[in-house]
């Protein structure tokens, strides 16, 4: 395969992606159809927005955030069962019941290890510890500042690590299992390595004092944009959109078998930022995975980091030694 | 990785010596059923045709005269019959004429039968680590108080005059971070995916049984 020359990268020489968005097909059918697909992302969003920034202080609560975010999500499956965006990445029993173990594991015994070893308890240790003040100042600010500068503090912490463990062994070790999947479907975004999940979730957001409500918003946000990287489904996102906000497209490029395209969008929810870092590439691919899309079941999973290195620690030790010429 | 051998099939692949105790529940992850093969089809004919579902990355095969064994290691998502390891088809001669029987085992079936047991372990842990730190999530919601009362001498957040022009309503004056992901020590979560997944073993058990008998049918329809 040739590749496509994109800055300094040449993309596409192990397997097929798509580069730019010209090249990239866009919903067809009827009126509606169309409309629907180009407008719901950011109907979503400006909603969300709006329902969170005047909701009444006894509806603005993290449980009512919880039940949206299921809600939701339940729509975007329905929305992947009848409207695939690839008939290869269509939803199974088995592969819907893989993810919801994953999801479910987030929901009760990860958020148990979280109470004891999360961000939020190192950040509030720390500052305990060297009687730090947090920065109040920032509670004056408007509220969707707040919120932006909430979702863009997490999100640019998420660039760094992510971009980490695909730069460093001991990190992509744990991330690795998480490239294994060969589908996009909504819930995938939960499947890897527990730890992995632990360390994507570090962030230096505590250490900042927002009201709550700037919170409530920035998850609102993450939600309404984040939840799009990966799903089955196509849509017509407008200019801005794809400028500003990691969509499935740089997603599944960022998952394709393709090495030098797999090293790129490290975003969660702002994909301006690997613009500002050059790790943006605009495009698409069909084929994910490693191994050339070999599909690891769960036992696997919950091994392979520590197996890999395993492997990798032996390799290391077994290879014989240099041999020094005799003077 | 297709390894089609001619040989007599393995002893254990006819799977018909299961212990009488456990064939009182292997239909929890086992799947039989049959299908009438199309007028005039034989054996071979028969095994020829299935060789589309059969012949997928990851899954290898074993012949015998009138039946073929087979086995998957990390089956793709979409091989249409991923939720099997093994299998044995075999072809008899029926009371209206030849049928396919088919004999399927699903590890995936049999975990997510499994899974409630683990989600409603993992509530009896939320339980224990919460009775476990009653006293320290007490302390803290004594000091979370005791701040409170100064807090209210304090003067009320302030808010920015975009906000108040634009009509948001005013933050409480103790407001603090909320917890994104609700009560940690709260076991309801736990409970809810332990009903889910037994609710998707019952939806898995009708509906991969219902699949793979279209599936082979069609298949051996030709279609």
């Amino acid at each position: 395969m040739e590749g496509v020359l994109v800055g300094k990268r040449l993309i596409g020489t192990q397997a097929p992606v798509t580069v730019g968005w010209e090249n990239i097909p866009r919903v067809e059918g009827g009126a509606f159809k169309r409309l629907f697909f180009s407008y719901f992302q950011p109907s979503v969003l400006f909603a969300l927005i709006l329902f969170w920034y005047y909701a009444p202080n006894s509806i603005a609560k993290a449980s009512v955030a919880i039940g949206i975010g299921i809600g939701f999500r339940v729509f975007l499956m329905g929305l992947e069962f009848f409207f695939p965006r690839h008939e290869s990445w269509q939803i199974t029993w088995k592969e819907v019941t893989t993810d919801l173990f994953y999801v479910g594991l987030g929901y009760t015994v990860l958020r148990l290890v979280d109470g004891f070893i999360g961000s939020d308890v190192m950040v509030g240790a720390i500052q305990d510890s060297f009687h730090l003040k947090a920065f109040s100042w920032f509670m004056g600010l408007p509220i969707l500042v707040q919120a932006l500068i909430v979702s863009f503090i997490f999100d640019f912490g998420q660039y760094w690590m992510h971009r980490g463990m695909h730069n460093w062994y001991p990190l992509w070790l744990p991330h690795s299992v998480h490239h294994y999947i060969t589908q996009l479907n909504i819930n995938k975004g939960a499947v890897g390595n527990p730890i992995e999940l632990f360390l994507i979730g570090l962030g230096i957001g505590g250490f900042f004092d927002f009201v709550p409500r700037a919170f409530l918003l920035a998850g609102a946000i993450g939600l309404a944009v984040g939840s799009y990287q990966h799903i089955n489904v196509r849509f017509n996102s407008p200019r801005w959109w794809r400028f500003l906000f990691h969509t499935t497209e740089h997603h599944s490029l960022h998952h394709s078998q393709d090495f030098e395209a797999s090293r790129s969008n490290f975003t969660n929810t702002y994909i301006f930022i690997d613009r500002m870092f050059g790790t943006c590439v605009d495009g698409e691919a069909e084929l994910l995975g490693m191994e050339g899309g070999r599909r690891m079941g769960i036992a696997e999973q919950m091994t392979y980091p520590f197996t890999d290195a395993w492997r990798t620690i032996k390799g290391k030790l077994a290879r014989p030694a240099q041999a020094v010429p005799a003077e | 990785m297709n390894a089609t051998t001619a040989s007599t099939l393995p002893r254990r692949a006819a799977h018909r010596g299961s212990p009488m105790n456990l064939r009182l529940i292997d239909w929890i992850w086992h799947i039989r059923g049959s299908v009438d093969l199309p007028a005039g089809q034989t054996s071979e004919d028969a095994f020829a045709r299935l060789q589309s579902l059969l012949r997928q990355p990851g899954t290898s095969q074993h012949r015998a005269a009138d039946a073929l064994r087979f086995s998957k290691t990390d089956p793709a998502a979409q091989d249409k019959l991923a939720v099997f390891e093994n299998g044995t088809l075999h072809v008899e001669q029926g009371g209206a004429g030849p049928v396919l029987r088919y004999h399927l085992i699903s590890r995936a079936l049999l975990l997510c039968f499994l899974a409630p047991l683990l989600f409603l372990a993992f509530a009896q842990l939320t339980i224990a680590v919460g009775q476990w730190q009653e006293p320290a999530t007490k302390a803290a919601e004594k000091a979370k108080a005791d701040k409170k009362k100064d807090a209210k001498k304090d003067q009320a957040l302030t808010m920015n005059p975009i906000d108040k022009a634009l009509g948001a309503p005013a933050p409480e004056k103790d407001g603090k971070k909320p917890d994104r992901k609700g009560d940690k020590y709260s076991p309801t979560s736990a409970y809810v995916f332990a009903s889910l997944f037994a609710a998707l073993y019952v939806i898995g058990r009708v509906l991969e049984a219902w699949l793979v008998k279209k599936r082979l049918r069609r298949t051996l329809a030709g279609d």
